[in-house]
């Protein structure tokens, strides 16, 4: 497989970072990973079937909650989560099982107010998974016994390392790149250009719209595990409307419908962020009274974003895909027809 | 995406070699507030506190005889962001210390990351008990916590305001509302007082009619009542209280301690209100009057809240440690901090006492008469 | 208090908040009709109306109608700048491509405001006869609330008889319908577009003066949510429709007051899930609506 050497290629660079990148650029890494695979899924279930979804950071919150409940200590369970039900209560897993665990919870969800839900399409669509975002929400806040409400979830055991971020993310993209070449993901793809004619070639519409939102959701979860084990504190806040702004915008930059699309997007708006804090933050001593720049960063990439849709909504990509092994023969961007 | 591999690993290299780090004859210290986002009207005074501080320290000569550097990163109330700019300060900007944030949510994301690298991280203003606790020994605190505050409130209610039967509403969406409400029944209860009913809400809610109305229908009306509010909110749920004509007293927290508090219901209708806090900024003690003057002289207007005077506090008190430490270490810094005896700030006297991380403060209680801010009695719990 | 006072008095507690909703509604829905187009950034824009009614009021000494008329027309003209930059350059692009650059206006406006008048809240005095408490059996109200109320009622009684009845109006009916054969007929899309998006903004700046007013505080954020919630009304009355819109925010507004005033509070937390639950369940029983509009268009 022509893949094997990029992936060799791909876990040496990891390593090299591993050993003697600064801290802080490795936090970058690991936060652009877990943002690839939030991404990389929200565009299966977006850019596939065309299901624009605004409600997978609740998936995310979902994993999340469920991952850290499965890998807190025992003991501090017992301390601050002293109502959980005994079957929680005694459970101690490691980081595996637990996001397993997360993302088929997330999947779960997904599977039941897809059904119903996805029956609606367009904006109706989008304002009910909206809806689902808001409900998730209202559980974390109210369900104390088990979810400790406003107070949030803190000392969840930091075992995000960069190998496991890595990992699930080459996983999705496996995933979905398996899912789009094969019968199910032309169906997809039949199901989002045109789904009159699709139902008439015998693909049901609806089932396909809900398998890739219960892969996309498993996905989500997944990375909602992966980002409570790195940042150890969840709160239902960790789980709003920034972080679901902030996600569209990444597959908006990247351009919908495409996978690579999704991680150049995830790359992207991970690192120019970061990148901007120079601009606002950097007042020094001297410049004490420079005007307060902050909120600059967002001003500037809602800007960006409006320009973008203005002059290419396709988005960087287009919602074509780049693909390396023909980069590697001819050095240029194949096209891919999907229109 | 080999392409794209290929881009990012550049700027990443072009990035991680760019010069970086302070030069030798600054002391940088980092400032890591939200000044964007929700967190923004308390985070946003704390770090112009903050920034006052380190100004003033400069005008005396800095701090071992070397300029103070301050860096200040915005942590826009994302718990992502704020984990990322903690990274950066201690590992790009290299500080010897960090001081800020409000809440605790972002305390304990930011908090691990300093310890881990083994730096100093003064937490300004998040009142959670046992903060330090959950982040490691390199973790203080400058305010009081919440149990604390919250007793002195419930011994205020039945001792001085003489009231037993007490209705409770509570903001559900954060852990300081959430800690103050627990702390406050638990001493109520103690000391014979009883909850005649409980209410919540969720920040960020603008009508409280509907709690309101069931407030009016207990019978007979409640002695007191406690609202577990933050800043933004507590404005308009006094006006809503009064405008329906309860002039019960209200009792409350810290979060209480904001212009908004009269502003917002009006002279008239802010009456009647007792609160606990850091720091009474109307008082005429030297250290207090001549903060506010600072302050007032230097953004055109005076402290905003008490989030102010303990962004100011932060760093009086890490600028205080360095210089006793007698060098820009963080280990150094670390134990002059722990060495903080009777250190005389805004907010009171901070002590870190039996190898205890979070000061034993005195806790101020506040009277509204007539939207005036009245100093009503200062106790040490 | 008797259980006949107390329901009544949450009924006002409703009607007051409704209207907010409703009027919010409006505008939301009359350009949905139209352009198919879910405007995230409405509700930002009942928030610059109310730092605008804010500004007017300090400067003319407390003179509430001519700040309402300053910050709807201040609106107005915002929402037909927004359109002009940002929409109509997209609009033949895909409909989620709308979406989203509604949701970067939506951010732009927020964080411009943030930088000009910092997130720190304001206050929002009123003249003193506005906050002056009535009791009528024991219930309570304030002349804002009966104001509000009026207001919304008159300019809904208003906005509805001129969609009917006026030519423009009609035409406005006639793009909802179908905006191709309209522009056939010989209307001026662009000029109807444009109208749409001025009157659904000026009332939503009504809208906002009025929040601002009755509660007595602004901030940025202050529109985002009331502007969800607004759509969600619009959706349940039947989006297009103007009836539908103030139908579905009075709905929204009892709807979310009774579920706190009735419910005990273990359970009155779950006030938001509630209303989106009722919206998915309104979406997938009666998508088009209470009140059903004709034409629902193949988006």
């Amino acid at each position: 497989m022509r893949a094997i050497p990029v992936v060799v290629l791909a876990g040496g660079v990891l390593a090299l970072a591993q050993s003697f990148l600064n801290p802080y650029y490795l936090r970058l890494v690991d936060v652009t990973g877990i943002n690839i695979i939030l991404a990389v899924s929200l565009s299966l279930t977006n850019g596939l079937t065309g299901v624009f979804s605004l409600g997978h950071v609740g998936f995310m919150a979902v994993g999340a909650y469920s991952a850290a409940l499965l890998t807190l200590p025992t003991a501090r369970k017992a301390l601050i989560l002293p109502d959980l039900p005994a079957g929680l209560q005694q459970v101690h897993l490691g980081l595996l099982p637990a996001t397993l665990a997360g993302g088929a919870l997330a999947a779960l969800c997904a599977a039941a107010i897809g059904y119903p839900v996805l029956r609606l399409r367009g904006h109706y669509l989008a304002v009910a998974t909206l809806g689902f975002l808001v409900i998730v929400r209202s559980v974390l806040i109210n369900w104390e016994r088990v979810t400790r409400g406003g107070v949030g979830i803190s000392g969840i055991p930091p075992y995000t390392t960069t190998w496991w971020t890595y990992g699930v993310a080459a996983l999705c993209l496996y995933v979905t790149w398996r899912l789009t070449q094969s019968a199910y993901g032309r169906a997809m793809l039949a199901v989002r250009e045109d789904e009159g004619a699709a139902a008439a070639m015998g693909i049901t519409p609806s089932a396909f719209r809900l398998l890739s939102l219960v892969v996309g959701a498993f996905f989500a979860g997944t990375a909602g595990s992966l980002w409570a084990h790195l940042i150890t504190v969840i709160s239902p806040n960790s789980f709003w409307l920034t972080e679901t702004f902030a996600l569209v915008v990444m597959l908006v930059v990247g351009g919908m419908g495409s996978t690579t699309g999704a991680v150049v997007g995830a790359v992207t708006m991970t690192i120019v962020p970061e990148a901007l804090r120079g601009l606002e933050g950097g007042i020094q001593v001297a410049g004490l009274n420079l005007p307060p720049l902050f909120g600059l960063s967002q001003l500037l990439l809602a800007l960006a974003l409006i320009l973008t849709m203005v002059w290419r909504p396709q988005g960087l990509l287009g919602g074509r895909e780049l693909s390396w092994p023909r980069w590697l023969r001819q050095g240029s961007l194949p096209r891919r027809a999907n229109k | 995406m080999r392409r794209a591999c290929v881009f990012l690993l550049c700027a990443v290299v072009a990035w991680v070699t760019a010069p970086v780090g302070a030069q030798p004859q600054t002391v940088k210290i980092g400032a890591l507030f939200n000044v964007t986002g929700g967190m923004s009207s308390i985070d946003a005074p704390g770090l112009n506190g903050a920034k006052l501080a380190v100004k003033e320290w400069n005008a005396r000569g800095g701090v071992l005889g070397r300029r103070i550097e301050l860096a200040a990163e915005d942590g826009k109330t994302d718990q992502t962001t704020v984990a990322n700019a903690m990274s950066k300060l201690i590992n790009v900007e290299r500080v010897v210390a960090v001081g800020g944030l409000n809440d605790s949510t972002f305390a304990l994301a930011a908090g691990p990351i300093a310890q881990k690298a083994k730096v100093p991280f003064v937490i300004a203003g998040a009142t959670l008990p046992n903060l330090p606790d959950q982040i490691g020994d390199y973790a203080f605190m400058v305010p009081f916590t919440d149990d604390a505050q919250a007793f002195v409130g419930a011994i205020y209610t039945v001792k001085t305001l003489k009231a037993r039967r007490v209705w409770v509403m509570t903001d559900k969406a954060y852990d300081y509302t959430l800690t103050l409400t627990k702390f406050y029944k638990q001493k109520l209860l103690e000391l014979g007082g009883v909850v005649v009913a409980e209410d919540v809400y969720q920040s960020g809610d603008k009508d409280f009619s509907a709690q309101i109305t069931r407030l009016r229908r207990i019978s007979p009306p409640p002695d007191a009542l406690f609202i577990s509010a933050v800043p933004d909110d507590i404005g308009l749920i006094v006006r809503q209280i009064r405008s329906a004509g309860i002039r019960i007293p209200i009792v409350g927290g810290d979060g209480y301690d904001t212009e908004l508090l009269v502003t917002i219901p009006g002279k008239a209708l802010a009456d009647n209100i007792y609160f606990t806090t850091h720091v009474s900024l109307t008082s005429k003690a030297a250290v207090v009057a001549n903060f506010v003057k600072a302050y007032t002289k230097e953004y055109g207007r005076g402290p905003e809240n008490a989030f102010a005077a303990l962004g100011y506090d932060t760093f009086n008190l890490l600028l205080d440690a360095i210089r006793r430490a007698g060098r820009p270490d963080p280990a150094a810094i670390k134990a002059a901090l722990e060495q903080t005896r009777g250190f005389r700030a805004v907010t009171g006297t901070i002590s870190y006492e039996g190898g205890r991380h979070v000061p034993k403060k005195s806790v101020t209680v506040i009277k509204v008469v007539k939207g005036e801010f009245q100093f009503a009695t200062e106790t040490t719990p | 208090m008797s259980l006949v006072t107390y329901l009544l008095q949450q009924v006002v507690n409703g009607l007051t908040l409704g209207s907010i909703y409703a009027l919010t509604a409006i505008g939301l829905s009359i350009v949905y009709g139209i352009l198919r187009l879910i405007n995230f950034a409405h509700g930002d824009v009942l928030m610059v109306g109310a730092y605008v009614a804010l500004g007017l009021l300090g400067a003319s000494g407390g003179n509430l109608w001519g700040a309402l008329l300053g910050a709807a027309a201040a609106a107005g003209l915002l929402g037909v700048v927004i359109e002009r930059v940002a929409y109509r350059p997209i609009r033949r692009a895909p409909e989620v491509a709308a979406l989203i650059t509604s949701l970067a206006v939506s951010i732009l406006l927020q964080n411009a405001a943030i930088m000009i008048f910092t997130a720190h809240p304001r206050t929002f005095p009123v003249p003193a006869w506005l906050t002056q408490l009535h009791a009528v059996g024991g219930v309570l109200f304030n002349t804002l609330t009966l104001i509000t109320v009026v207001t919304a009622a008159v300019l809904m009684v208003g906005i509805h008889l001129f969609v009917a009845r006026a030519k423009a109006g009609i035409a406005m009916q006639a793009c909802a319908q179908n905006l191709v054969v309209a522009e056939m007929m010989g209307i001026d899309s662009g000029r109807i577009i444009m109208l749409a998006f001025a009157v659904g903004s000026a009332l939503a700046a009504v809208a906002g003066a009025m929040l601002g007013a009755q509660y007595g505080r602004i901030d940025p954020f202050i529109g985002f949510l009331p502007g969800l919630k607004a759509f969600v009304a619009a959706v349940i009355g039947g989006i297009g429709s103007v009836p539908g819109a103030v139908l579905g925010g009075y709905a929204l507004g009892f709807a979310e007051i009774l579920f706190v005033g009735l419910l005990p509070p273990e359970l009155s937390g779950y006030r938001d899930a509630f209303v989106f639950f009722l919206l998915i369940l309104v979406l997938v029983a009666r998508p088009q609506g209470l009140l059903a509009t004709g034409g629902e268009r193949e988006a």
